[in-house]
């Protein structure tokens, strides 16, 4: 198989399983989810073979100077619209093939961990299929047109996951998170049309666009259209207020996916197109963007102290470690910006099981309040285990992937010599500190003390629900403990879009 | 000749029609041959469209001229006169809406067809006084229209406010229209452009273009000429309502693309600022009209408010991105509205039209609420659906002479359209039922129909042959 067919196998394969799932008999739940997990497993398998493949290609050309050219691989293009000279074009670098990695392992824990979905299942599984496919569409895409439909796939779907099969606020909140979202992506459009026209060269590729030089008046109204567009869903302050909400209500399965790779797509984006495509802009914005994001990591660290519900623990903890992403971009040194690709995959892994875990928990007790739980490790010492476990990552502990990331982050912010860079690093190191206090309340209150009565009688996780958590709990321990590899690809693929920041 | 066969069928389809009710008198009122007649005609006629060669230009004696172009508007006006023949069926059968039964299915089938013969002639025009007997053809039978429930006060006061509007529109054209005669001395397009290549400032001419800016802005209910339109669109029935809502707007959008590209095009820079100022506020007042109607036939007048507004953006570019994003917009824009309205007149078969008699459609009929979701995220402008592509190009359109922010805006709007768009799909997915619900009935003809729609809002997003046919008969 070649690279360019098994990218596009990777993003038509859900769309395949989703038209799979249509003609099964709507209470033929067992069919659907069997199908399903197929389908993941398809492409989990799809994406690691593409891995390996991107390996051996990237050993063969390492980037040394970081011409546009050699920056993606697999690429291949064919006219789509004639109108605006709009492409299907795709290919990959290293950041997106950890990235679609990162999406395959979540998804099919995802699916594994929505086993008991029975409400109207066939919809939830169509719903997420395409969700996904969006998702991988974004990582394959390298014409701007593309990837912004690609990215409007992903997000619209969520609207039902989470209306319908979501808890407590739901309407409120997937209204919210699809409003503030699909506003997100007004302003990218029009920055899109913006960097289209402005060019004038009649595409839409990246690589093309990446070689004209926007003007500074330009670049500096356009830079903080995009980069605010995609922080949207990456979560940046004071745009972030749909996260928590929505990450609450959310069914499991849509919490993984949207905490762990779909706010990835923000972060993606504003490294992808906005740093890469407009440099100066970057230079001139940053100052403002590293305060906002200082603001998103300490305020949700501090938020998440104050919330007593485990999902809304975890979700004000994604804005806080989200936050990191962007901060390690902000910092615009090479090891800030690779620290945050790290932690875009760390906490992408830490988040879904995070998630994966509350979801099976809230299962067995019907309540996510910290207060009302204690003394789980006596009756499922598994799950509390492997909570205690991601909670460590969490606050960043050697040997896990969440060290690996931070450290990178914080070192590449402080390498910054502005004063400011170096304040706000300072200040969003604290962050840490922060962290170990509302994770270890959690574990606390989750796992110690005595059990309640009610509790006294609940089972540990079934085979099924284990092998979830177990393939995240290797991989989170895999990146922490032999990261080398992962860098190592990072490193390429961070060098030319450094480069084009610095020319 | 075979360029104009389309409008010679067209009226013959209409005396055919009008003809089987004379000849079989009082012996026949319920058959439903006159719909089979008009849908089986229509039909042939848009076949027709497809196989006419779009790369002549042939100007006729009187001055009828036939573009690609004005067969692609063709095209519009006959889908949309097709799917409202469709659309009106049900109502004409007893028992098959609760609001009423309509009559004189006949008459109601002619009055229609003359009406679509007027935008032919619109497209075709080559002076203004053709344009504005075009016009007239294709505005007076839809005061008719609009009153067709006699009984139903809404109705008959939808039609009176109608006639009055749109009476006093059409006294702005023709003062706009003297205007333009002062300046040219004449009526041809060929005169006009003369005098506008002469001297773009001539401010006759742009007293005439405010004027008839005006009367079109009825028409395509450009704010603030829209107040009629939701008592209107609410008022009357809602085949009729469907009809308006896209073939009235397609001809009042192609009258402004035959004058502001046509002999006009010397002073289109000028005009830029008015039609920015006209989208912008256009859009925002239908969006935010829209975000509190309850009743789906207003709800969808707001929609259709907000809709012309992005529309009348692309007027801010060149003629090429404006024609082709307009007209493929058109088409996609068509199929959504009917695609919903068609679902408004399957749950008004039992219950009332307005948003609650969605709610339970999820579970009670998955592939409708499937179909009500694909045409809301259509209308709003989600891809992959062709709602996306449309917009894409009415905004690029803009974007082309810099008007990024007025994309922003529009982005932003089309937000707050999504909004009350998803309140649909949460109506009929996310909120229960409080008692029981009216069963859903659809017959083949409503289930076909959809069917096509549904394929069109489909395809024309994702397959490129439509827009890049769009493109190079009118860019």
């Amino acid at each position: 198989m070649n690279g360019p067919f098994l990218l596009t196998m990777i993003w038509v394969v859900p769309f395949i399983t989703a038209l799979a799932c249509l003609p099964i008999r709507t209470d033929d739940h067992r069919s659907i989810k069997v199908i399903s997990l197929i389908g993941t497993l398809i492409n989990l398998l799809l994406v690691i073979v593409l891995t390996f493949k991107f390996i051996g290609v990237s050993a063969a050309n390492p980037v040394a100077d970081g011409t546009a050219s050699s920056m993606f691989h697999f690429t291949y293009k064919v006219g789509w619209f004639k109108m605006m000279n709009i492409e299907y074009n795709i290919g990959v670098d290293a950041i997106s093939v950890l990235m679609m990695l990162l999406t395959a392992i979540v998804i099919f824990c995802g699916v594994l961990a929505s086993w008991n979905v029975n409400k109207q299942a066939k919809e939830f599984f169509i719903l997420l299929n395409v969700l996904v496919a969006g998702v991988y569409g974004v990582f394959v895409s390298i014409d701007l047109f593309t990837f912004f439909l690609f990215y409007e796939i992903a997000v619209l779907p969520m609207y039902l996951l989470i209306g319908l099969w979501g808890t407590g606020k739901k309407e409120y909140a997937s209204m919210k998170l699809t409003l503030m979202l699909v506003a997100g992506s007004a302003f990218i459009l029009a920055g899109i049309l913006a960097l289209y026209f402005e060019s004038g060269l009649n595409s839409f590729d990246l690589q093309v666009l990446s070689q004209h030089h926007f003007s500074d008046a330009f670049q500096y109204w356009v830079f903080p259209l995009i980069f605010l567009g995609f922080g949207v869903l990456g979560a940046i302050f004071p745009f972030h207020t749909w996260s928590p909400d929505g990450h609450a209500s959310a069914p499991t399965a849509v919490s993984m996916l949207h905490a762990g790779v779909l706010m990835k797509l923000g972060g993606y984006g504003c490294l992808r197109v906005a740093m890469y495509l407009l440099p100066e802009g970057a230079q001139m914005w940053m100052g403002f963007f590293l305060i906002l994001v200082t603001i998103n990591v300490l305020y949700g660290a501090f938020g998440a102290i104050r919330q007593t519900d485990l999902k809304y623990i975890t979700a004000y903890s994604s804005v806080s470690h989200c936050g990191l992403v962007l901060f390690g971009f902000t910092a615009l040194t090479f090891t800030g910006i690779k620290g945050g690709v790290l932690q875009m995959i760390s906490h992408g892994l830490m988040t879904a099981l995070f998630f994966c875990l509350i979801g099976m928990i809230y299962g067995r007790t019907h309540t996510r309040t910290v207060s009302e739980m204690g003394g789980l490790m006596k009756v499922m010492p598994f799950l509390s285990v492997a909570y205690v476990i991601v909670g460590l990552a969490g606050l960043g502990l050697p040997g896990l992937s969440g060290f690996v990331a931070e450290a990178n982050v914080f070192v590449g912010a402080f390498a910054n010599p502005n004063t400011i860079n170096r304040v706000c690093t300072v200040l969003a190191v604290l962050s840490i500190v922060v962290t170990a206090v509302y994770v270890l309340r959690a574990v606390n209150g989750l796992v110690n003390g005595p059990i309640k009565e009610q509790f006294a009688t609940l089972t540990d996780a079934s085979l099924l629900e284990k092998i979830p958590v177990t393939i995240l709990l290797i991989c989170l321990f895999g990146m922490g403990i032999l990261p080398g590899w992962i860098v190592e690809l990072v490193n390429n693929a961070v060098h030319p879009i450094y480069n084009n920041l610095t020319r | 000749m075979t360029l104009l066969l389309p409008d010679i069928l067209l009226v013959v389809l209409a005396a055919l029609v009008m003809g089987y009710d004379l000849y079989k008198g009082k012996s026949d009122l319920v058959s439903t041959v006159p719909f089979t007649l008009s849908w089986l005609g229509l039909s042939g006629i848009f076949l027709l469209l497809l196989c006419l060669p779009y790369d002549q230009t042939v100007l006729y004696p009187g001055g009828y001229q036939v573009t690609g172009t004005a067969l692609l508007f063709k095209q519009v006006f006959v889908l949309s006169a097709l799917f409202a023949v469709l659309l009106s069926r049900p109502y004409f059968t007893p028992g098959g809406n609760k609001r009423g039964l309509l009559k004189y299915r006949s008459e109601f089938l002619f009055i229609l067809l003359l009406c679509t013969f007027g935008m032919f002639t619109v497209v075709s025009s080559t002076d203004l006084l053709t344009l504005f007997i075009g016009m007239e053809l294709a505005t007076i039978p839809l005061y008719i229209l609009s009153g067709f429930y006699k009984k139903d006060s809404l109705s008959v006061e939808a039609s009176t406010k109608y006639i009055i509007m749109g009476s006093a529109s059409t006294g702005l054209l023709l003062f706009g229209y003297s205007f333009f005669y002062g300046a040219a001395d004449s009526l041809t397009f060929e005169a006009l452009a003369q005098a506008c290549t002469a001297n773009p400032q001539e401010p006759l001419l742009r007293l005439g273009m405010l004027f008839t800016l005006a009367a079109i802005g009825f028409k395509l209910t450009l704010f603030p000429f829209h107040m009629w339109a939701p008592d209107v669109y609410d008022g009357a029935p809602s085949p009729v309502t469907a009809f308006i809502s896209v073939s009235s707007k397609a001809v009042a959008i192609a009258f402004l693309l035959i004058l502001v590209y046509g002999p006009l095009a010397p002073m289109h820079s000028s005009l830029q600022p008015i039609f920015l100022i006209l989208a912008a506020t256009t859009m925002t007042v239908g969006n935010l009209g829209a975000l509190k109607q309850t009743r789906l036939r207003r709800f969808m007048a707001y929609s259709s408010i907000a809709q012309a507004g992005y529309i009348i953006m692309a007027l801010l570019g060149d003629a090429g991105a404006a024609r082709s994003s307009i007209i493929f917009y058109l088409f996609v824009y068509a199929a959504g509205n009917y695609a919903v309205f068609f679902i408004i007149s399957i749950i008004g078969r039992n219950g009332e039209e307005n948003r609650s008699g969605l709610q339970g459609l999820g579970k009670s009929n998955p592939m409708l609420a499937a179909i009500l979701m694909l045409s809301a995220f259509s209308l709003a402008g989600i891809p992959p659906l062709a709602g996306f592509m449309g917009k894409f190009f009415l905004f690029a359109s803009a974007a082309q002479k810099g008007y990024y922010f007025m994309v922003v805006f529009a982005a932003l709007n089309s937000t707050i359209s999504l909004y009350y768009y998803l309140l649909l799909v949460k109506e009929a997915y996310i909120i229960q039922p409080a008692g029981e619900t009216a069963p859903i009935i659809m017959d083949g003809m409503q289930k076909a129909s959809l069917f096509v729609l549904t394929a069109i809002m489909l395809l024309a997003g994702i397959l490129p042959s439509f827009s890049s046919n769009v493109l190079a008969i009118a860019g």
